[in-house]
């Protein structure tokens, strides 16, 4: 049983301070053994404190991140389960299904992430999961206004995931849950 | 394994280890031994059926348990859809969730994988497997988990390990003898063992409650009469583990006694049963709880009072070891935390600590019901079970076994040294054998220190719960209602009855000598205390001691009935009756003299003041209240003793201040009475100072009957003190021109505060023991009484010359002797303390 934390898009400082204190006090160490971040941190001061909650983090570089040497994609392999991460501005057009599905299949993965649309979306397609977390802070994207902070954790078990999204709606935390199993194919829920 | 309860077995082979034999079921198979005697199995001839089936209950309880308390963090799909919005999310930060849960028991299992992989390192083979590790983790998560006040310690997984091992050497024999026979059924049973699936509800229906009628269904089931032959031949031991392991049994898998599959389940059960004691009265839990037990009523930890136990048992057993060892300080608890924790499981090795655990197991744990019947609080032990006096006599045995090298210790540490590296190539046997012939004198010793009437566990425990209400202990607690203590509380309210008749007389004469004295002083004060200081020297001091005897007698009564309880109840010294009833003599002319000064004081003495009668009332009155709580808890509470004997001196202090004004005016009056007042002062002086000796007498005979003192610092300071403000009293005086008169009487006054205090003590010191060290504060405090008395005793000497009344001289000779006496049996008894 593993938990990985998947988020991106905080965009601090230029379109938010800093994370939602209610996140914060949620994400205390020693609970989550992965983090996974799409991208646009964008400072090296959040790369730190994403690496205070947990040692082993990965990231994918978004185009506002001051980092150069974060990859544009990453795989890793999490028990059984292989994920994929992409910032996703480079996916045409953003946030595309099968353009996302696309690149699920090139990264030969079950789990993609990826963000930049600033919002949450989870999509199981063709034997896979594509999530994509949305923005940690609520920043604006180009493409929305008002985004509603969120993030995601992941719940890794053998041959199940079972994804937790945390989204941040007038000051309330809700917590959804999304089951997967790797076996099974299934269409879209969300 | 493939047993079955049909196989016939060869007719000539014992099994190996059955030589060991000892008569009782289950020679051979401690484990299960063990759990009949920990009840987790049916004692007594049960059958084999009836073995099964409990064996089988509890391991469905273990199951029902796991299920409950473990957390899985993947409930069923149908819980989740029935809500939209899911409450249990790991980040959640409400405790009662199930990831909090979750989180919490992967920290505990953490806590647990340390002291785990350092377990038993010498035998690492069998503990440090993977398997074994997991099940002693899981069997202590499960428990801390159900039992969530004790939590997990350090030690439990030394508890535990014994345990699961012995199951594990169980399933060794069993193999070994399947071993023996197994040509019989590979060969014959091969073919049969999986048809006879089928039957196995024919077969369990078919079977009894008797074993014997099980055996014959078998007999029908395989008809061959060989076989049956065989099955007889068959020694009863090894066909009884066959049957208990035979799959198809009652209860079928579940039921089989010694099973791989549920050694968890099995050695969970004996693990609770050890450490809740199973309703008995030594459960191992409570020597890991830092509260104190439940019924106690103290505020010590359990393992504390356990050895506190056992150290007892040691003071009766051998009380020069006891004794060298409360001398140098070494309190039980110091090594005895870490044996009774783990029941010994770090002084031995493991094969020597199951020969322990054996002993300690099969003696019950359970107080028959004819112990309790009389006894109320009878839960006031730990250990007055057999099981309990067992591991107390183990301790004992030990201690007796280093005796020779504990006692060549001068020091605590190289003493604990020795305690805590306890010798590996000791025979346990012998130990053993002690411990057995121990145990007796130690289940009755703590029975007895459970009962009313008072061994001195429970005597130290009023005295720790008198200790730790130190300073709110002014309320007098209810003494004890029980029916050798209120016999004494009955014959000593005679003496009280009487003692306060006295003291009322003292009250209305002392406000009567007060009225008459201030209004003369009111007059005359100045004048007086000027021209009547040379002449009136010896008068003064007349009327002064008689009424500083008076006082005294009071103080004294209030203390002696005490100090005579205290002598009465902890030993029959036959010396009490002759004390008290000297001091009942003293009491006697203590009232008639001041009667009769009373009377003269009357004459002169007309309306008095109120608001002085009413002070002095006053006084006495705290000093009766100051000894009221003293007598109602007469025993233990020497806080309370030591407060009453703070306020008498305080009253010492102002009555001193009072008594030289109504003297100098009094004495005039007295000239005509001075010789008899002389006279009766004497024979006081002398009954005090014979008093004085006599109390040294008995101090002394005492000395060597009561080996440790507990107390005896606290009053050895208290003493000191009073003395001190004595000492003081004596400076005061002496600056206002009294002269040397006062100090006759102030010396007495010392004399008997170092008596009281010394008679206090002792009554302390033969009930309570320990701290033999503060002996020689005492010492050092009496010595500075002395040197007070000496210097006392010189500037008197000087001041002789410079008396003319001849009479006082003479008086002050008589007192010299007598102070000289005082002070030659004070250097005895100080003597004495030192040299202890």
């Amino acid at each position: 049983m593993v938990l990985v934390l998947a988020l991106g898009d905080l965009h601090i400082p230029h379109r938010a301070a800093d994370l939602p204190a209610k996140f914060k006090s949620m994400l205390v160490p020693g609970k989550i053994q992965h983090i996974i971040c799409t991208g646009n941190l964008c400072i090296k001061e959040i790369h730190d404190y994403l690496k205070s909650l947990c040692p082993d983090l990965h990231v994918s570089r978004g185009e506002y991140d001051e980092d150069s040497h974060y990859p544009e994609t990453k795989t890793l392999t999490i028990g059984q389960f292989k994920l994929g991460l992409c910032h996703g501005h480079q996916i045409v057009p953003w946030g595309d299904l099968d353009s996302l599905a696309m690149l699920q299949r090139q990264l030969d993965v079950d789990i993609l992430v990826t963000g930049h649309t600033h919002q949450f979306k989870a999509y199981k397609h063709e034997g896979g999961v594509v999530i994509n977390p949305g923005s940690a802070t609520g920043a604006h994207s180009s493409i929305t206004y008002d985004a509603n902070p969120s993030f995601v954790l992941m719940d890794i078990d053998a041959l199940r995931v079972v994804v937790y999204v945390y989204e941040l709606i007038d000051g309330e935390v809700k917590v959804d849950k999304i089951d997967f199993k790797k076996t099974t194919t299934t269409h879209a829920c969300h | 394994m493939a047993t079955s309860q049909g196989e016939t077995a060869l007719p000539e082979p014992l099994s190996p280890s059955r030589s060991s034999s000892s008569g009782s079921r289950f020679s051979n198979l401690r484990g299960v031994r063990w759990r009949i005697d920990l009840g987790i199995l049916p004692n007594s001839p049960a059958s084999v059926d009836d073995l099964r089936r409990v064996a089988a209950d509890s391991r469905r309880k273990y199951v029902q348990l796991k299920r409950r308390l473990l957390v899985n963090s993947h409930p069923s799909k149908d819980e989740n859809r029935s809500s939209g919005v899911v409450m249990d999310d790991p980040l959640s930060q409400s405790p009662d969730s199930k990831w909090g849960r979750f989180f919490r028991n992967a920290e505990l299992e953490k806590m647990l994988d340390q002291d785990l992989s350092r377990l038993y390192p010498e035998l690492g083979s069998y503990f440090q497997k993977a398997a074994c590790q997991s099940m002693l983790r899981q069997i202590l998560l499960l428990w801390c988990l159900k039992h969530p006040e004790y939590g997990y310690r350090k030690g439990m997984h030394e508890l535990l390990a014994p345990l699961l091992y012995v199951l594990h050497v169980d399933l060794q024999h069993l193999s070994q003898v399947q071993e023996l026979y197994v040509d019989h059924f590979n060969d014959e049973f091969d073919g049969t063992s999986f048809s006879e699936s089928d039957m196995v509800s024919d077969c369990s229906f078919k079977k009894t409650a008797n074993m014997n009628r099980g055996t014959d269904s078998e007999k029908h089931f395989y008809g061959g009469a060989a076989k049956v032959s065989c099955l007889d031949k068959l020694d009863p031991d090894t066909r009884e583990l066959f049957l208990m392991n035979d799959a198809y049994g009652a209860e079928g898998e579940l039921g089989v006694i010694l099973s791989e599959k549920f050694m968890e389940h099995d050695a969970y059960c004996m693990f609770d049963a050890v450490m809740s004691g199973s309703h008995g009265v030594v459960a191992m839990a409570d020597f890991f709880s830092t509260s104190p037990a439940m019924g106690s009523g103290t505020e010590l930890p359990p393992v504390v009072e356990a050895s506190t136990t056992f150290y007892h048992l040691l003071h009766i057993v051998d009380s020069s070891l006891h004794n060298h060892l409360v001398e140098l300080g070494v309190e039980p608890q110091y090594f005895a935390l870490r044996w009774l924790r783990v029941l010994f499981g770090r002084e031995f090795s493991l094969k020597d600590l199951l020969l322990i655990w054996d002993e300690i197991f099969s003696s019950p744990n359970h107080v028959s019901p004819s112990d309790i019947a009389n006894d109320a609080d009878f839960n006031l032990s730990l250990l007055c079970s057999p099981r309990g006096a067992f591991i107390s006599a183990m301790a004992v045995s030990m201690l007796l076994h280093l005796r020779s090298s504990l006692l060549a210790t001068e020091h605590a540490t190289t003493c604990l040294q020795r305690l805590l590296n306890f010798p590996k190539d000791m025979s346990v046997k012998k130990l053993i054998e002690k411990a057995k012939s121990l145990q007796t004198l130690a289940f009755e010793t703590n029975l007895s220190s459970c009962s009313p009437w008072g061994g001195t566990v429970r005597n130290k425990r009023a005295v720790r719960r008198a200790h730790s209400l130190s300073f709110d202990s002014a309320s007098p607690r209810a003494s004890p209602s029980s029916l050798p203590e209120s016999y004494w509380e009955e014959k000593w309210r005679v003496l009280h009855r009487a003692e306060e008749t006295h003291k009322t007389n003292g009250v209305s004469i002392l406000s009567k000598i007060r009225n008459g004295s201030l209004k003369e002083k009111f007059g005359l004060f100045r004048v007086e205390l000027d021209a009547s200081m040379m002449e009136t020297a010896s008068e003064k001091k007349d009327v002064q001691s008689s009424i500083r005897h008076k006082i005294l007698d009071n103080a004294c009564q209030e203390g002696d009935p005490r100090v005579n309880l205290g002598e009465i109840g902890c030993n029959e010294n036959p010396d009490i009756s002759g004390t008290k009833e000297s001091f009942y003599m003293d009491a006697e002319v203590g009232r008639d003299s001041p009667g009769e000064q009373a009377d003269q004081n009357f004459m002169g003495g007309s309306s008095g003041v109120a608001e002085e009668a009413c002070l002095s009332a006053k006084q006495l009155s705290v000093l009766c209240t100051a000894a009221g709580p003293r007598r109602m808890a007469s025993e233990h509470d020497s806080e309370k003793s030591s407060v009453t004997s703070n306020s008498f001196v305080s009253d010492n202090d102002c009555k001193t201040g009072h008594k030289e004004e109504l003297c100098s005016s009094n004495c005039r009056k007295k000239l005509l009475q001075d010789s008899e007042a002389t006279s009766v002062t004497d024979v006081k002086l002398g009954q005090r100072t014979s008093s004085t000796q006599k109390h040294a007498a008995v101090l002394k005979e005492q000395r060597p009957l009561s080996g440790k003192f507990q107390w005896l610092w606290k009053f050895g300071r208290v003493s000191g003190e009073r003395n001190l403000d004595d000492g003081k009293c004596v400076e005061q005086q002496k600056f206002s021109d009294v002269g040397g008169t006062c100090k006759d009487i102030s010396e007495p006054l010392t004399c008997d505060g170092c008596c009281n205090s010394c008679g206090v003590s002792r009554k302390l010191e033969a009930e309570h023991k320990e701290v033999p060290g503060t002996l020689r504060s005492l010492g050092q405090s009496m010595l500075e009484n002395i040197q007070v008395i000496e210097s006392v005793f010189q500037q008197e000497q000087r001041q002789v010359g410079v008396a003319d009344n001849s009479s006082s001289t003479i008086l002050e000779a008589q007192g010299q002797v007598k102070i000289a006496t005082a002070l030659e049996e004070l250097r005895k008894i100080s003597g004495l303390l030192l040299e202890m």
